[in-house]
């Protein structure tokens, strides 16, 4: 892991927004990880988590088109930086080289 | 659904979240909640709503609310921080400038809070009563024939009941009793209590805290009574809440009196104080000479609500009591008066008749003095700094030449006054609440800082800025009138004469006002000393007075001989007093070519043969009381009283007084029954009945503590059931003057601490000035000047200015020493060695401090002066 490091709800935001990809802006985001993970997520905390990975450098942004349903306010769209993909393998990495350290009697619960 | 209106989000957390969050994420953030809102309203639009609130108060969180940008924007604030920046880092640049600063601040400041503290209690006295301002309290004014009027507080009751039936302006009228001791007794529990006999309105009238039982009723029935806390809890134990009420207790070991209530103690912000209240009726049905016009009773209250009537009350009450008492011959001439209640603590001093003065001089003396030593530590401040001016006088240039007006420097000065008194201020107030207990003890109070009452903070915060205020006004108009070139160029040698001119009158009005307090405190003290030491025309070392308590009045004459057995004790009377306060006067003496018009109060001392003997009084003429002789009907008279009658010779005149006839065997060496503000009062001794004795005065060796074990021992074998009360003539005396003896200490703390400050100051000015002319004092030592030479130099000018801070405080201090012994009938003379030696003391302190300040300067080596560049 580098100097900047990254914790488990941003780690969760992260890889949706790599997840939906060309598609993933404030509500979308909060909307695929209420699906898929079934945990609920506030607009503040995901939108606090959303700046802070940009201002780390793990996500860039930019504006969308303007619509009705948001009164007339535009989307901003996120990517993942190379920076941010950086990042999440690193934590992969380290998470597997963590699990091939566990030995096999570890999680042998017959005997417990 | 898709034909319906769009529903609209809530507009109120639309508008809390436009102004939080910060700009960059607005647009973004307000369309996602905007978006989820209208989902959310296609199923339920109040749950939408709901959550939209919500979510709103969940984005309110850091990073989504906006940096504070308050400085930002703002060029004065930009210039603030600067000051701030600049402040700090003169301050620590020259720490013991700064800190000499501070500290003459931080003296000034917590010497005048703790007066300030201390005149604010005593104004807050008697201030508690809701109905305060309405309650007047009726007061007589007796002319006596030598043309002088007593006032006094005893008032007829028929008078109080005359203004309850007839004056349709007083709503109220409450009568109260003196303070008088009394037994209270309970089961085996027995205890001397000080109370009154009050009026049912009293509780109604005055705001005392009833803890228990009912104010309409408590005093209603004559054998009530109300007993305080203390009490309460000396009596029932802790219980007292469910025990007292409804119990029954004797009184004065006679009467039964059922308990209906229990007050608050009554604290030391009441004039009027009393652990127990019984009704006032109690008291009138077993004294029926109170319901005579001429004889004076109880303390009487009114009520006035409005108060644009109480010319009209005054004007109708004048007369009233000598209009009842016509034809009666021993009837004085007498006016009657109303105080405001709230007034009488601070004006209790009475002079012909009206109001001159009290305790209200003390707190004018003192608050003036709060004041002074707060100008003289802000006159420390300045001359500091506008001495220390031309440090500044390149950043002021290059401030100037940056195009800064003359009015932001100003501000800039002011700024730093103000920060610098604000720490003052803090450290002040620390030093206030560590140091407070100890000044309690010192006058007698229980002084406290309450932080939760908005005044303090008022009080705090306006003595900032007046001390920030008041110090940096001098520097904050004088430094920006520097000019540009010279003060780049290298300092502002010479200042402007007015300037120079200008401190150094500061430093005389610094020094005057040391000078002054210093007179002040010199003066107060010899006079205290002399009143402490004064011969009081008997003798009142070692000099006891037992109070006659239960058995021991049946028994005066066992208890007598009983003590004279005691080796310690050498003689022993019975007397109705304490002779150094006394007051017991009637108005029915009569003498041998008395003429029937006159009136004279005249004071009447009972005790028996051997008073003269044991108070060491002097008879100058005729003959003292005699055993062997039958003398109840010879009296002895005061050289007053002697005067006063009139005789060349009065020895064996007739006197009558009382009703009994008699005639003069003697005269007394004139002593002092009341405090020496008061002239001494004629006075008759009798020794016609020595029963009706309170105290016995007994006289005793040296040797003190052991005497008074002796005597003490005496009086619990005769009297087992009573507490042995006692005081020490000399002892009460001195407590007489506890008022006189705290302005004492204080006025010396305030002298001390006022030319504490003032040095400070002057050893600020002098060093600087020695670090002006060090170069000077360099050639000149070069020259083969001595540092003698150098130092008589340095301190020539200061001396004179501190000699004609003389000038000015001795004639003023002449004054107001002379007007404040003026109010003392017996006082000591002003001595002009009291001046000198006040002058000497501020001249030695000012020169020793400047002395030692150019010493350093002086002795320096001149090169090391001289090569520097």
């Amino acid at each position: 892991m580098g100097k900047q490091s990254i914790g488990e709800f941003e780690e969760v935001i992260l890889l949706t927004v790599a997840v939906l990809y060309e598609n993933a802006y404030g509500i979308s985001i909060k909307q695929d990880i209420e699906e898929r993970l079934q945990r609920k997520v506030s607009v503040g905390a995901m939108r606090t988590a959303l700046s802070r990975l940009e201002k780390k450098g793990f996500l860039e942004s930019e504006f969308g088109e303007a619509t009705a349903i948001r009164g007339g306010k535009r989307k901003r769209f996120y990517k993942v930086t190379p920076y941010g993909k950086k990042a999440l393998e690193s934590v992969m990495e380290t998470r597997k080289k963590l699990w091939e350290a566990i030995p096999n009697v570890a999680f042998d619960f017959k005997f417990a | 659904m898709s034909k319906q209106a769009p529903i609209l989000p809530p507009k109120l957390p639309l508008r809390f979240l436009r102004w939080f969050c910060s700009p960059e994420l607005l647009e973004d953030v307000e369309g996602d909640i905007n978006e989820l809102f209208g989902q959310r309203a296609q199923q339920n639009q109040n749950k939408a709503k709901r959550l939209f609130y919500w979510d709103v108060l969940l984005l309110f969180r850091p990073g989504i609310v906006r940096s504070l940008n308050i400085f930002k924007g703002q060029n004065n604030n930009v210039m603030f921080k600067n000051y701030f920046k600049i402040a700090m880092r003169n301050a620590l640049r020259y720490k013991g400038y700064t800190a000499l600063n501070l500290l003459g601040l931080i003296v000034g400041i917590v010497s005048s809070m703790l007066v300030l503290l201390w005149v604010s209690d005593e104004q807050n006295v008697d201030k508690f009563h809701a109905q305060g301002d309405a309650i007047y309290q009726v007061l007589r004014n007796m002319k006596q024939s030598n043309g002088q009027v007593s006032t006094g507080t005893s008032i007829p009751k028929p008078l109080g009941d005359l203004v309850a039936a007839e004056y349709s302006e007083v709503t109220e009228v409450t009568q109260l009793s003196w303070l008088m001791n009394m037994s209270l007794e309970r089961a085996n529990e027995t205890m001397e209590e000080g109370g009154r006999f009050a009026s049912p309105s009293f509780l109604s009238m005055f705001s005392f805290k009833l803890l228990d039982g009912n104010k309409e009723t408590a005093l209603s029935e004559p054998n009530n009574i109300l007993i305080s806390r203390a009490v309460a809890e000396k009596l029932f134990g802790s219980n007292w809440q469910s025990e007292a009420l409804g119990e029954v207790i004797k009184v004065d070991g006679q009467f039964e009196q059922q308990i209906t209530g229990v007050f608050e103690d009554v604290g030391n912000d009441s004039t009027i104080d009393f652990d127990w209240l019984i009704p006032a009726q109690a008291y009138f049905t077993a004294n029926k000479w109170v319901e005579d016009w001429g004889n004076g009773a109880f303390e009487t209250y009114l009520l006035i609500p409005d108060q644009t009537k109480i010319q009209a009350v005054s004007n109708r009450i004048l007369m009233e009591i000598k209009d009842h008492t016509k034809g009666n011959p021993n009837a004085g001439d007498e006016e009657l008066m109303l105080q405001q209640f709230t007034n009488r603590y601070l004006y209790s001093k009475f002079e012909n008749g009206a109001v001159a003065g009290g305790r209200i001089d003390y707190v004018r003396i003192m608050a003036v003095v709060a004041v002074f030593m707060l100008l003289v530590a802000c006159i420390n401040f300045m001359n500091l700094t506008t001495a220390r001016s031309s440090r500044r006088s390149k950043e002021i240039g290059l401030r100037k030449v940056m195009g800064a007006p003359k009015k932001s420097i100003r501000i800039q000065f002011f700024f730093e006054a103000m920060m610098l008194s604000a720490v003052a201020m803090a450290l002040s107030v620390a030093i206030v609440m560590l140091i407070l207990p100890l000044f309690n003890v010192l006058v007698d109070k229980t002084l406290t800082l309450d932080f939760l009452s908005m005044n303090t903070w008022y009080f705090m915060l306006g003595l900032t800025f007046v001390v920030g205020f008041l110090s940096g006004s001098y520097p904050a108009i004088l430094l920006p009138t520097f000019s540009v070139v010279q003060s780049i160029k290298g300092g502002v040698r010479k200042q402007s004469s007015f300037a120079v001119y200008f401190r150094k009158g500061l430093v005389v009005f610094q020094f005057a006002i040391s000078t002054l307090l210093i007179i002040g405190t010199a003066v107060v003290y010899k006079q205290i000393d002399y009143v402490l030491n004064k011969d009081l025309g008997m003798n009142k070392d070692n000099l006891l007075a037992v109070s006659i308590e239960g058995d021991l009045a049946g028994r005066l004459d066992t208890y007598k001989s009983e003590l004279l057995r005691l080796p310690q004790v050498t003689a022993v009377s019975g007397a109705s007093g304490n002779p150094l306060n006394y007051g017991r006067s009637t108005s029915s003496a009569n003498w041998e070519g008395k003429s029937p018009a006159d009136g004279y109060e005249i004071n009447i001392l009972l005790t028996d043969e051997d008073f003269i003997e044991t108070s060491g009084m002097q008879i100058v003429q005729g003959r003292d009381f005699d055993s062997q002789l039958q003398d109840s009907t010879n009296f002895l008279i005061n050289e007053v009283a002697a005067e006063l009658m009139g005789f060349d010779d009065p020895i064996g005149k007739k006197l009558s007084f009382w009703g009994i006839d008699g005639q003069i065997a003697g005269v007394v060496k004139n002593f002092h029954m009341r405090d020496l503000y008061q002239p001494i009062a004629p006075l008759i001794i009798t020794c016609i009945d020595p029963s009706m004795s309170s105290v016995v005065l007994v006289r005793t060796d040296e040797n003190a503590t052991d005497a008074l074990a002796a005597v003490q021992g005496v009086t619990k074998e005769l009297n087992p059931a009573e507490d042995f009360e006692y005081v020490y003539i000399d002892q009460e005396y001195a407590e007489s003057y506890s008022n006189e003896r705290t302005m004492r200490t204080l006025a010396n703390i305030f002298a001390l601490v006022s030319i504490f400050i003032s040095s400070l100051g002057l050893l600020g000015l002098a060093s600087y000035s020695a670090e002006q002319r060090s170069k000077e004092i360099g050639v000149r030592k070069v020259h083969g000047a001595s540092i003698g030479q150098v130092l008589v130099l340095l301190s020539k000018d200061y001396s004179k200015l501190i000699l004609m801070a003389f000038i000015l405080a001795v004639p003023i201090g002449y004054y107001f020493t002379s007007d404040w012994l003026a109010k003392f009938e017996f006082r000591t003379h002003l001595d002009p060695l009291v001046f000198i030696i006040a002058c000497g003391i501020v001249f030695g302190v000012g020169i020793l401090t400047v002395v030692s300040k150019s010493y350093q300067a002086a002795s320096i080596n001149p090169v090391k002066s001289l090569k520097e560049e």
